[in-house]
Formats: structure tokens, sequence, C-alpha cells
């Protein structure tokens, strides 16, 4: 077991538990374990581009006109490429209202499932209280639950209240849909951290709020963050319960609008090419959240837990 | 920097028992879980209340429109265990959670063990690339792979031409149920691989340096390290990537959808999911829907029983 | 001690869910994240959230499907209601054709939300009109709107038990795009006989070239070889539906169409109606056309000829290469093929019913009507498809149109389709298995499925 005073954090099990760099010697590099090292990062370059080949053929798409997106020999190179897809798409115009109600739907989720998986997961993995053991099985029960019935009740619900067309109602259904399984992620971050840790800290004098702030929450930002993307994504992507709780234009989210380039009817066909263009954009939200929080914890890792 | 993953790490591996504080007040863990449990009964609860009504009810679009519900008892049960087309859907979409789902996770466990091990540069790409994966839109990854495994001009059969399969040349990947699931486990491996490949990674870095250096001290081999020292301890981690995996891929539906809408056999080919949207909104018989959905949440439990039961046992001692 | 943005965010919000907490024990409501009047940038507000029922000052909702209806149609709707309802406003709302049924299942049911009047896929409309979804249009009404110029077919899948709930808005059809050098070469002209094409395609016919491309579950193009040879799909007598696949005439049609897919074209037996122009073109790397024929809807034309500079198709300007027929009759003239289209309809809980029908009057006016021929489709008053224009392009439409057929007005109807039942006999069939035994087991399948159980 650990000492109880903050030097802890260069204790190896919990630096590594929240990925803080340790000093330590490295073992000898034999010419084998050289070569070994390359093969797998050759197989490693193997796997990512298998992965990225697909990506790539959306983005190639996106940059093709339409009427030579299929051809008989693959076209592996951007050989005719064009802005116009991008270009059709920014003309039109729906895209930043889309943008922006995605963003703010995203934003509150995120907050509020954070926030309530975070209390969850304290209360589950800090407390032995009567009912703890429902409430993790309920929790993990409520996430497999077919979603494609729900929609109906969960119109009803909004219709009832006023809450159509609105951020608030559908980030609640979101928040819901998420939690459960957030919880379940956090709980492992929060035993994580030793309690002592926190004890410690106030026994040097820190208040209960301020040791957790400067001891406990920092030790936490990786399954804040590793939960935030998740949830960042699911909200991100979701689909049916906008469909039916966002009906007017103006509160459309970027899956709804996503769908308006897949229409072919009587006047036209589906143009395949700014479907991808769309998907691309759609797409770039994300990474950039993700570079964003993955630049962030880093550094606050380092200003909490070795500043603080 | 592997935190940025999105782990499940310690979720289990917790390596010592917790000291659970004693807690002058015990009204603490209920005012903290009082905020979740809320927002879980106004998200979930009224749904779940009227999920279950309407499984005992004949709903249909009629009642939708305001008709009376008639309460038809167990009937919409009776009907998902009684039609051979239910039971077909069923089995299918078991075996299909079986096969992808270990797929899924022995793939991103091989790709969480390779990360550890390949230079600084590569394991950043290869996470790039797996968030990449992550983030596209499902409409956007199902058409690309239809695309690439379009008979006529999809890079899969151009690529096995060139390779020599020449019987491949035009071959119609969606016209046969097995092969149609083939390329729908491609899609679905290659979307849910990230999550677990990302959590698996983040888990791997729990096990302390220092253990592997001493167990290379003496004298243990890769394997052996491997399989007696990593694996027993990222195993918590694994199984409950396992659980979720199981969870969500036996309602696997957007994506089967999506393959099928290219033309498909479709009744030899729907999964639960797909099942339960075509009774529901296709056919509009809501009690149904609804009955299936159920009988899905039921199979889901007794299937991860044993994984929670021993989650369970781990975590109260 | 410097601390970073998302940290101080986490905490803040942290510790605004301990005081939520904290105060939320015993007062459920106050935990709910969502009271309305503190949402500070909320992109929307309620388009009407005083439902008052005055007649005017109403704002009244029109859900189009679809981006058939161009804007600048949208935008004359909008000034000629407010011009001719002073006070009152319409707005529009695109909605996709992909998830329309979802969509109208929960809010056409909901008074307070409901869009007053709708457009729906002629093939989804039997699915609502018996359950009370739609208002009554009046025999005065309708008379008024056009009555018996309106384009039958859609006025009758609109009708449920002799009271007419839904009206054609546009109609598009299919005919034949073909590559007339190849035809040419061949020595063979426009078919004037069913049986002739059949011949034609089959010969056209080599290991890398349909004569005539279809897939093998494309039923909304095959179902017109039973059309054409005087079968049907389903039957009614009252209210209840049979399925007549087994009928003798539907039978030869359906065998004749798998001569046809049998021995002219090489495309998978589950493919559906796909991309055919892609196979009516060269190659972009000058490889021969995988098809001498397909069958398309009319907008086809524009992903058909040669690449202009911009890397687009140039519409079949190429008249010796590119050409449309209508497809044959049996005994020649012109077989019926299934139109495809829109109805419109009022919502049966439209609170302001008088404006949504004054927003009916303006749309078959003759101004909006030929404003709909002028865009490509098809106006649903018969007296005005002359404002398509003149070209063949145009007469071909208009000519296949006038002879073409809707699926049954079955109530199951859009089950059917949610199942893939008939792409599923066309695939049967397309295999070249046994048409009766099919068809018969078939019916049994679906005649249940048409009376929506």
């Amino acid at each position: 077991m650990s000492a109880v005073t903050p030097d802890i954090i260069v204790d190896p099990n919990v630096a590594k538990a929240t990925g803080l760099p340790v000093v330590r010697e490295r073992a000898k590099i034999t010419p084998r374990k050289r070569a070994t090292k390359w093969a797998f990062s050759l197989l490693g370059l193997i796997v990512a581009l298998i992965w990225a080949f697909p990506v790539y053929w959306m983005v190639l798409s996106a940059f093709t006109p339409n009427a030579q997106l299929r051809t008989t020999t693959p076209q592996f190179l951007p050989v005719h490429a064009t802005w116009r897809n991008f270009e059709a798409i920014f003309q039109e115009g729906s895209f930043w209202p889309a943008l922006r109600m995605s963003l703010a739907i995203t934003g509150v989720t995120l907050v509020a499932v954070l926030l309530f998986a975070f209390l969850g997961a304290l209360a589950i993995s800090r407390f032995r209280f009567k009912g703890r053991k429902s409430f993790i099985l309920a929790v993990l029960f409520i996430q497999m639950l077919p979603a494609e019935g729900l929609f109906i009740a969960q119109y009803r619900m909004l219709a009832s209240t006023g809450m159509l067309n609105r951020v608030w109602g559908v980030s609640l259904f979101y928040t819901a849909a998420i939690i459960p399984f957030t919880i379940w992620m956090l709980r492992g971050f929060v035993a994580g951290v030793p309690a002592e840790l926190e004890e410690a800290a106030m026994v040097d004098g820190l208040s209960r709020t301020r040791a957790f702030f400067k001891i406990t929450l920092p030790l936490l930002m990786p399954g804040l963050i590793a939960s935030g993307v998740f949830a960042f994504l699911q909200a991100w992507n979701e689909f049916t319960i906008a469909l039916v709780a966002l009906p007017a234009n103006s509160a459309n989210t970027l899956p709804l609008w996503l769908r308006t380039f897949m229409t072919a009817s009587v006047a036209r066909g589906v143009d395949w090419a700014q479907v991808m263009a769309a998907s691309t954009l759609i797409a770039i939200p994300v990474i950039i959240f993700f570079l964003f929080v993955q630049g962030r914890m880093t550094s606050g890792l380092v200003s909490g837990a070795v500043k603080g | 920097m592997s935190t940025a993953a999105p782990p499940l790490t310690a979720l289990e591996a917790s390596r010592q028992p917790q000291p659970i504080r004693k807690r002058r007040r015990p009204i603490a863990p209920y005012l903290l879980i009082g905020a979740p449990i809320v927002v879980l009964l106004l998200g979930m609860g009224y749904p779940l209340f009227r999920q279950i009504v309407t499984s005992f009810q004949g709903f249909g679009l009629a009642q939708q429109f305001g008709a009376d519900a008639e309460w038809v008892g167990l009937d919409n049960y009776v009907n998902v265990f009684t039609t051979p087309e239910a039971l077909a859907v069923l089995w299918r979409s078991l075996a299909f959670m079986l096969v992808t789902s270990f797929l899924i996770v022995g793939i991103g466990l091989g790709i969480a063990l390779l990360m550890r091990v390949v230079h600084g540069w590569v394991k950043v790409f290869l996470q790039v690339t797996l968030l990449l994966a992550w983030a596209t839109p499902v409409i956007a990854s199902v058409t690309v792979f239809r695309w690439l495994f379009d008979w006529n001009n999809g890079v899969v059969n151009w690529l096995l031409v060139r390779l020599g399969f020449d019987g491949m040349a035009g071959f119609a990947w969606f016209s046969t149920p097995f092969t149609f699931f083939v390329v729908a486990a491609v899609v679905i491996v290659w979307m849910g691989v990230p999550f677990v490949a990302m959590s698996l990674f983040a888990g791997l870095t729990q096990v302390p340096d220092e253990i592997l250096e001493a167990a290379r001290i003496d004298g243990a081999s890769s394997t052996q390290i491997l399989w007696r020292i990593i694996m027993p301890l990222v195993k918590p981690v694994l199984s409950i990537v396992l659980l979720l995996q199981f969870i969500w891929n036996l309602r696997v539906f957007a994506q089967i959808r999506l393959l099928q809408d290219g033309g498909a056999p479709v009744t030899d080919t729907n999964l639960l999911g797909n099942f339960i949207f075509q009774l529901g909104i296709g056919r509009q018989d809501f009690g149904g829907a609804a009955a299936v959905s159920l009988v899905v949440l039921l199979l889901t439990i007794v299937i991860s029983a044993p994984y929670v039961r021993s989650i369970m046992k781990g975590d109260s001692k | 001690m410097k601390r970073t943005r998302l940290t101080a965010a986490v905490a803040t919000a942290i510790t605004l869910a301990f005081a939520l907490a904290a105060c939320g024990n015993g007062d459920d409501s106050a935990n709910v994240p969502a009271p309305t009047d503190t949402v500070p940038a909320d992109p929307t507000a309620d388009p009407d959230p005083d439902p008052g029922p005055a007649p005017e000052g109403a704002t009244i909702t029109m859900w189009v499907a679809g981006n058939d209806t161009p804007q600048e149609l949208r935008d004359w709707l909008i000034a000629e209601f407010a011009a001719q309802n002073p006070g009152s406003t319409l707005v529009i709302e695109e909605q996709g054709w992909g998830d329309l049924v979802p969509q109208l299942i929960t809010a056409l049911p909901d008074a307070a939300n409901t869009p007053d009047v709708v457009e729906i896929g002629n093939t989804q409309t039997p699915t609502f009109t018996p359950v009370g979804a739609f208002r009554e249009i009046s025999p005065e009404l309708f008379a008024e709107l056009g009555g018996s110029d309106l384009l039958p077919s859609f006025v009758e899948i609109g009708t449920y038990d002799g009271r007419i709930y839904a009206l054609p808005y546009y109609f598009g059809s299919r005919y034949m795009f073909f590559r007339s050098d190849i035809w040419g070469e061949a020595g063979l002209s426009v078919p004037t006989t069913l049986g002739e094409f059949t011949e034609s395609a089959i010969a056209l016919t080599t290991a890398t070239q349909s004569g005539f491309a279809i897939g093998g579950q494309d039923w909304r193009n095959g179902i017109s070889w039973i059309f054409a040879h005087g079968g049907n799909l389903a039957t009614v007598e009252g209210t209840t539906w049979t399925s007549t696949l087994s009928d003798p005439n539907t039978i030869a049609g359906l065998e004749a169409w798998q001569e046809l897919f049998l021995g002219a074209s090489n495309l998978p037996v589950t493919d559906r109606d796909v991309a055919y122009w892609d196979f009516l073109n060269d190659g972009t790397d000058d490889t021969p056309p995988l098809a001498a024929t397909i069958m398309a809807p009319g907008w086809a034309r524009w992903s058909i000829g040669h690449l202009d500079e911009n890397g687009n198709r140039d519409g079949m300007a190429d008249e010796d290469t590119f050409d449309i027929f209508a497809l044959p009759g049996v005994d020649g003239g012109i077989a019926p093929v299934f139109a495809g289209g829109s109805n419109l309809a009022i919502s049966a809980q439209s609170q302001h019913p008088e404006l949504a029908e004054n927003l009916l009057r303006i749309i078959f006016s003759e101004d909006y009507q030929r404003m709909l021929g002028e865009n490509g489709l098809g106006p649903a008053n018969a007296n005005y498809t002359d404002s398509m224009g003149d070209s063949k392009f145009a007469r071909t439409m208009i000519e296949t149109a006038q002879a073409s057929r809707l699926t049954p007005a079955a109530p199951g109807w859009a089950a059917i389709e949610a199942a893939f039942v008939y792409e599923e006999l066309f695939q049967a069939i397309a295999e070249g298995g046994d048409v009766a035994a099919i068809a018969a087991e078939f019916d049994a399948r679906l005649t249940p499925m048409l009376n929506g159980n």
C-alpha cells in the first residue's frame, strides 16, 4: 500500500494508472529486439492502412465529381479533384445552423453525462449503501433495451411538455441513454484513485473540496475524457430520436441534415459525391474535439497533479 | 498520451479492495445518485413503461391515431416464439453476435498489444486512423463498404482478380446470405474495433512496467509474459469489453438496413434490430415490436448473467 | 497554479452538480436539466407557441418530402399564401423521404404539433387513410381543385371507403434509355411491341454487355410487364384485398419478365432499382458500356451522356449515341408503367383546416401547376401538362404517365414495402424458378399483409 503523502504521485502504480511519465531505467536494446520492433511497427502500419482505407475512400469521393464516382478500374488517386461538392453544400446554406444545433445538443449532453455519470460512479465506488447493487444492475440492464421501439413514447413526452425542436428535450434523452455506460466506465476510474490520497491532503490542511479538486479530480481526468469522447460520438451521431423530436428544419442536427443529400425521387438521383463530402464535414468536428481534449488532458494532469 | 483512449481501465482491475469510507451521514450516496436516477427515470422510465404496456396490447397505427388499444395478454410474445421467421432471426442474431463480438475483441486486443511494441509515431498513426474510423458517420461507412464490395466496379473484386482469383470477377457479394454476412461482419468489425482497441490499450498501460522488467530479468519469454502476466491483469477489462460487444452486436440495426438497401435477400439477412424496425415502423405492429424488444432485453440479461455475477463478486470483496 | 480551461469547466460543472444534488433531495423536479426560460441560445423557438384558434394571424405548416419542390416554388407559395390570407403565415419544412413514415406516425396524431398539410409518397398514402390520419376532402372542394382533371390513379390511391383524403401533388414516370449506336450497329430499330423488345434485348446481350440491364429485385420496373399483359397485383372487394399473382395474365407478365431477365440482364438477382445509368455510359477509361438499354425515371437523363469539361454528363446531347423510347405494349402502343410521385393531404388534427384548404387552392391553381411542370414535375392537373415543354423527354414522360399505373391502395402496402416482399418475389423469379409455384407461394404471403394483418 502506498504512503500517504502527496509524493505518492511518483508511486509507479498510480503514475501508470494515470499516464504520468515515470523515469525508469531502460533495458538494454539488442539488435534482435530492434528488428522485432521494426517488424511489429511494419505490421502496425499495415493495420493502420487497412483501417484508414475506407475513410480515405470517403474523402477521395468527396473530392470527385459525382459522374466519375464509379469507374470500372478503381481510381486510387484524386486525379479529378474538385471542391465543387463542398461548394454546393455550403451554397445550400443549411450546414451552419445544423452544425450549431449539433454542437449545442452535444455540448449539453456532454456536460450532463460527465456530471451525472461522475456522481453515480462516485456513489457506487466510494460508498456502500442499501440499494447499491440494484442501482448498478439497473444501470447495466437499461442499456440492453433496443432503442428502435422507444421513439413514440419519447415523442409524446417531449410534445406534451412543449419540448419539441429544443436542445434540452433531446439532450435529456441522449443523457439518459449514455450515462449507464459511462457510470460503469467511470466507476473503475474513481476506484482507481486511493481515497487515502485525498485524506492525506486533508491532513496536510486542505479542505475537502480543495483536496478533491487538487488531488482526485486530476487523477480522474483520463476517465472523464474517455467518457467524454464516447458521449460526444454517441450524441453527435444519434438519428432516431432527433428525427421525431426535431421536425423543424431550423432545428435539424447534422445526421438529419446528412439525409437531405440521400434523397432520390421524382426529379433527381442521389448525389453520392455530395453525401461523402457531407459525411467528411460531419467527421471533422469529432477529430477536432479529440485532438483538443487529448492536448488538454496531458497539461491538465501535469498542472493539477504535480503543481497542485 | 495513452489515456486519450476511451479506456475501461482499472474498471475491475483495482488491485486492492478500496477501504470504504465510513460517513457519518449515510445520506451522501443517495444525494449523489439522486441526480443520475432522476435523469434515467425521466429519460428511460416512461418509455420503458410504455414499452412494457404496449407489448401486452394489440397496438397498431389505428391505436396511435386514438383508437382504443385492446389487451391481448401474451399474444405478442407467443407470436415471437411461434413464427418461424422470428425464431430464425433470433438464432441468426445470436450467431452473428457471437462471431462479430469475438472477432472485434480478438482483433482489438491484438491491435492494443501491438500498440505497446511499435515505435511511437506508428502508435499515434494507429490511434488516429482508429479514431477516424470511429468518427465516420454510419451512412458514409456503409456506403463506402457497399462500393468496395460492388459486384461490378468494387475494389475488393478488382483486387481479388488481380491476385489471381479470376472467378471473383463480377461476384455479387450481397446475393447470398452467407456472403452478405461476411461483408456485414467486415463492416461491424471495422466500426467496432477502434473502441475496443483503445479501451484495451488504456487497460494495458495499467500493467506496471516494473513487473514486466522483473519477469524479464527472471528470464521469462515474451509469450510467457503475455499469457502469465499481461492477460490475467487485463482480463477484467477484457470481459467488460466483451460484454458490451454482446449487448451492442445483438441489436445491430443501421448497418444491416443500409447494406440491404442495395439489394439483398432480406428475409434471410434480417437481424433482431431490423425485425423490430420492420414490425414497428414497417408494419406498424407496435405491440409486436415492443414484445420483441423486451425479449431481446431479457435475452441479453441471460447471456450476460455469468459475467455480471463474476463482476459483482469481484466488486463486493 | 495554472488550471486549464477544460479542468475549470469540469470543475465548475461538478460543483454545480453537488449543489443540484444537494438541493434536489426530495424535490425531483429541481433536477430536470431543462428549465426552458434559462436557455440562452435556443436556436429554435416553437414556431407556434400559442395555437390559438384564430383563423387570422395563424401559422400553418406544410411538410414537403425530399428536395423535389424547388426553393423558388416554396418561396412563391409562402408569398402567395401570405397575400391571400392576410395576417397568416405559411411555414414549409422539408422532411427526408427515407424516414417520412416514422415522422408522420408521431406527428400527425399530435394536435399541438401536427403539420397542417403534408406531402406523402403515393404508395405510403393508403397506410394512413384508413386510420383517420387525414381530413376528408369534401366533394365540393375536390371539384373546385380540379375534380376529374386531377390524375385519377393518384386520386384513387388517396381514396378510402368512397371518401377522398389525399390528392395528387406531382408525378414522374419511367421510360427506356438506350444506346442508339449499339442498337443501330446490330441493325435493330426501336421496338413496337413488348415481344420485339425482348427479342432485341436478348440479341444484344453478350458476356460483358446486357441487352437490357435490370436488377433481379427491381419490382418497381418489373411490374410494368404484369400491367402490360393485363395483369394486376391485387384486387379489392369492399375493403378486402386479394393478391392476384396467380391470375393467368399476371403469370404471363411475370414469365415474360423472367425470359427477359434471364436472357438479357447480367445484373445480380439481388440488385434493386440501382444507378442503371452508369451501365449506359462509356467507362471513364473508354471501356464499352455494360448495357445497351435501361429503364429509369426521367431524371436519369442528367446522369447519361458524354462528360463535359466540368466532369458532368451532358444530358444525352449526342442523339446518335443516346436516345429514349416508351416501353411498348404487348400488342403495340405504350405499356403501363409504375408512376412515381406523391400525394398531398390535410392532417385530421390540423387546428386551421380552413387555412390548409386555402393552401390547397393555391397549390392547385393554374399558376402553381404550371410552375411544377416547368420544373420537370408532372402537374397533378392534366390541363397543364403542356407546361412541361415539347422536348422528346417531356412528351415521352407525359405519354408514359398517362398509361401509368399505381400499386394497390391497400392499407398494408407500406408494410409490404418495408418487408421487401416484392423484392423477394422478383428475385425468386429472376433465379429461374417456376413462376406459377412462386406466384402461389407469394399470394399466400401477400393477401393477409395487404389487409394489414
